[in-house]
């Protein structure tokens, strides 16, 4: 009788502490029936799947849903969250869904209180979804009886130190994030330890990474990146919170990462007042540079000889004039807008990456210092075409003017408010479009209030035969420009090209001097001469190079590497900074983006007058791998620090601008 | 070779409406025609001029079936029909998987659901559901009256863990809330949420 009845109350609490749902079933299980006051108690969910079903992670990718539990326990016990155990991938294309297939115990920590009262009453209400290619909800209730006593662990104990040993922990290695365009890169140096064969991240929320995009896991030497892409949501968030899936020869790991994540925006949070009040005094201070002043200058003593004879007129040229300007900048703020929402990364100064509108602009700059040097009047054949209405004409002028003006000293803001206009194209559409618009109203300005008050400038002697010199004087700040310009398109182009391209500009003058002389009394001689000035220009346009030249592939700064030239830096005694690099080592470039290419290193590199040579591994080089071998590696990325004598340093993998910094300020 | 900025904004201009993704929150919602349950051509672009909820849907998704079952897609659907919006439900299940319907059986649904959709399209290839990145049914979006995509997400905050457990009357509506601030001219605040359901049952 006795026996029976043990047998019965074993099979009730078996019989309650299991529920059998379509496809699965769960119980409730846990490392021990006994429990004393002030202790832990690990108990679980296990869930049986039918083979090929599935249940969720507590993130479940694209689809699906985590398990939820309500537990209700006696008087002075508490249950922890969900101890999550390490998930795997399940996709379901086109989407990626994230949990676990067969089998899994969701663990739960029970602590007993001091007044803990026995026997504990474990109930828990399951939620869950039992998947394959559908999904079916399910409900169900599990309850157990945990006695007072010493933990004696049952036989579901190795279970669950099992699952338990995959609930993910925080990394211990040192790692960052770097968030480059729409990617992030996941960068640790694992120092001693092993590698890795395989490393996943698995995120916590939605909005943060695109769950179906691969993930690209890269092994260097003592470091390893993972790229994952961002998510196309675009949602903000402070940290980049997940868990990485670490897989080695013997075992799958599961850490936790989370990693603070810099606010875009918060670093754009300068006052827009404060911004706009720059890109007026910008446009201000860009009437005096050597791009525009001259066709200013020469503007504006232009009407001054007009106001000695009507003195209400010339306003009216400021006002054309200063509406031209500020057209052509909100012109040039929309395409710079469209390009930026076409996903192009663009600043200002991007005009000058194309040799063709350094070209372009070169020979307008030798065009007007020609005119200013000869009698040719830009905007004289205008003039001529209607006599009627004179007035009209000049104001049509003045506007043409404004957007001249803009165009000639576009590039003369490169250099100068680069930085500070691409700083306005962070900002949000609207407000880059105001702060180009004061900067067009600070570059109108002076003009606008000389037109208004031509009385400011009584200081300068009568109109008269100095304005002609004056005039011709300025054509050598125009040259000067031009000048530059070349220089810039020498950095692009290779020799041939930059020839082609003064070439162009010799005939673009001989065929102005053309139409200077251009005196004859003979219809057709006249025409005959306008056609071959024509046809220089045409020629001097068809030769401007469209595109770079190969040269380009490499920028002024790093030189190439080759045995000989580093032993040649080395007997002269230089610093050389050598960076081994591929096109297909992420960690490289990721490096290059973050630390190698920042103003402060290029700074320091440039100071102390570091060689700093590349070593380009992308096509697999036997020099290059010998030297590598020399250093005990057989990839990229490697970076050595040679001082003027003595043994070269090997850097850190992992670059950041500081290290980097520090290395370089420090070596001798 | 650098990247040519203007090559880039001339396919942004020509392409634009084909490819698609989140980013195009306020941007133009892609056009597309498919098959209602009744066998007529319906056209995105004919209901310029009236705002636009997009609801992917799948009967046999409990998530689907549990927001039919309290009447919460119901009123929805009611009350986007009081401000004269169109209500579209698309299902991109593939012939043979779950939520797959004729176009009989569709009709059928929406009768014994007494739900008010103005239509049911029928997008058994994926094309649309692709076009859209739909990843979940339900899965909504809201098209404003110039054909702007304004949201995109879950119908409401009832969704992780413990949706089972939760009163979808209480939960806050995405729909309805979205059409209320285009409404009074303003933003929708949350213009992007996580959709939750089931993956929508696409040809593999």
């Amino acid at each position: 009788m006795f026996v029976y009845a043990v047998i019965l109350s074993s099979q009730s609490i078996h019989a309650d502490s299991q529920f059998q749902a379509s496809n699965s079933k769960i119980s409730l299980v846990t490392e021990s029936l006994t429990l004393t006051e002030n202790d832990e108690l690990l108990v679980g969910i296990k869930f049986e799947l039918e083979e090929g079903w599935h249940t969720y992670w507590e993130n479940p990718g694209d689809a699906g849903e985590g398990a939820s539990v309500n537990w209700s326990l006696s008087n002075g016990f508490e249950a922890s969250e969900i101890l999550w155990p390490g998930p795997h991938r399940i996709p379901v294309e086109p989407l990626m869904t994230f949990g676990y297939n067969d089998e899994v115990i969701l663990l739960t920590k029970i602590s007993s209180l001091k007044n803990a009262s026995f026997p504990l009453d474990i109930k828990a209400k399951v939620g869950w979804y039992t998947c394959k290619d559908i999904c079916i909800p399910q409900e169900g209730e599990v309850s157990l009886e945990i006695n007072k006593g010493e933990i004696l662990l049952t036989e579901e104990s190795a279970e669950i130190d099992e699952y338990l040993s995959t609930v993910p922990v925080d990394f211990e290695q040192l790692y960052r994030i770097e968030r480059l365009d729409d990617k992030f890169f996941l960068q640790t140096d694992i120092g001693e330890g092993d590698h890795y064969q395989d490393v996943y991240f698995f995120p916590k929320a939605y909005g943060l990474t695109a769950y179906s995009d691969d993930q690209k896991y890269e092994k260097n030497l003592n470091s390893f990146i993972l790229e994952i892409s961002a998510s196309k949501a675009q949602l903000n968030f402070d940290a980049f919170e997940g868990v990485i899936e670490a897989t080695n020869s013997e075992e799958t790991s599961y850490f936790n990462i989370s990693y603070p994540l810099e606010d875009e925006k918060a670093e754009n949070n300068q006052s827009i007042i404060l911004l706009l009040l720059f890109a007026f005094i910008g446009g201000l201070i860009l009437n005096i540079m050597p791009c525009v002043f001259p066709i200013l200058s020469i503007k504006i003593l232009r009407f001054m000889d007009h106001s000695e004879n009507s003195s209400t007129k010339t306003y009216k040229f400021g006002l054309y004039y200063s509406f031209g300007v500020i057209l052509s900048f909100l012109v040039i703020a929309l395409v710079l807008l469209l390009l930026k929402s076409s996903g192009e990364s663009i600043g200002w100064g991007f005009q000058l990456q194309y040799p063709i509108v350094i070209s372009v602009l070169f020979y307008l700059f030798i065009a007007l210092g020609f005119m200013f040097m000869s009698n040719l009047v830009f905007g004289g054949q205008l003039g001529q075409l209607s006599s009627v209405a004179r007035v009209n004409n000049e104001s049509l002028e003045s506007f043409l003017t404004g957007i001249l003006a803009v165009v000639v000293a576009s590039p003369c803001t490169a250099p100068f408010m680069g930085s500070a206009i691409g700083f306005a194209l962070l900002q949000p559409g609207i407000n880059s479009i105001f702060i180009f618009l004061s900067l067009g109203i600070g570059f109108a300005l002076p003009y606008f209030i000389l037109s208004v008050k031509p009385s400011l400038l009584t200081f300068l002697p009568k109109p008269g035969a100095w304005m002609e010199t004056f005039k011709q004087f300025m054509a050598f700040p125009m040259w000067g420009s031009a000048l530059w310009l070349l220089w810039v398109l020498s950095g692009q182009v290779d020799s041939d090209t930059v020839v082609m391209v003064l070439i162009g500009g010799l005939l673009i003058s001989l065929s102005l001097w053309l139409l200077e002389k251009n005196t004859s009394e003979i219809k057709w001689v006249k025409w005959l001469v306008r056609l071959v000035a024509l046809a220089f220009v045409l020629f001097s346009v068809s030769i401007i190079p469209t595109s770079y030249s190969e040269k380009d592939t490499q920028s002024q700064e790093e030189l190439v590497y080759s045995e000989v030239l580093l032993d040649q830096y080395r007997n002269s005694q230089e610093i050389i900074f050598l960076n081994f690099t591929a096109d297909w080592c992420i960690t490289c470039k990721v490096n290059e983006r973050v630390a190698l290419k920042t103003k402060s290193v290029k700074d320091i590199i440039k100071q102390k007058n570091i060689k700093y040579l590349e070593a380009d591994w992308t096509r697999k080089d036997s020099d290059i791998a010998q030297k590598l071998e020399e250093f005990g590696r057989t990839g990229v990325p490697l970076y050595l620090l040679y001082p003027s004598q003595g043994e070269p340093t090997i850097l850190p993998e992992i670059l950041t601008e500081d290290t980097l910094v520090r290395y370089l300020t420090e070596i001798n | 070779m650098k990247k040519n900025p203007f090559i880039n904004l001339l396919i942004f201009l020509f392409f634009s409406e084909i490819c698609f993704s989140y980013e195009a929150i306020d941007t133009k919602a892609p056009d597309f025609t498919l098959s209602n349950s009744f066998g007529e051509e319906i056209s995105l672009s004919e209901f310029i001029g009236k705002k636009v909820i997009i609801e992917w849907t799948n009967h046999g998704c409990p998530f689907v079936a549990k927001h039919y079952k309290t009447g919460n897609m119901q009123s929805t659907q009611q009350f986007s029909k009081e401000i004269d919006a169109v209500w579209l439900s698309i299902i991109s299940s593939a012939p043979g998987t779950q939520g797959y319907v004729t176009p009989l059986e569709a009709n059928e649904l929406t009768m014994k659901r007494s739900a008010s959709p103005s239509h049911v399209l029928l997008d058994s290839d994926g094309t649309v559901g692709k076009m859209y990145e739909a990843k979940t049914t339900p899965h909504m979006y809201i098209i404003d009256e110039g054909g702007i995509l304004r949201y995109q997400g879950a119908i409401d905050d009832a969704g992780g863990r413990g949706f089972m457990f939760k009163d979808l009357l209480k939960a806050k509506n995405y729909i309805k809330n979205g059409l209320i601030e285009l409404n009074n001219g303003d933003d929708i605040s949350s213009p992007i949420t996580k959709p939750y359901g089931c993956s929508v049952k696409y040809a593999s």
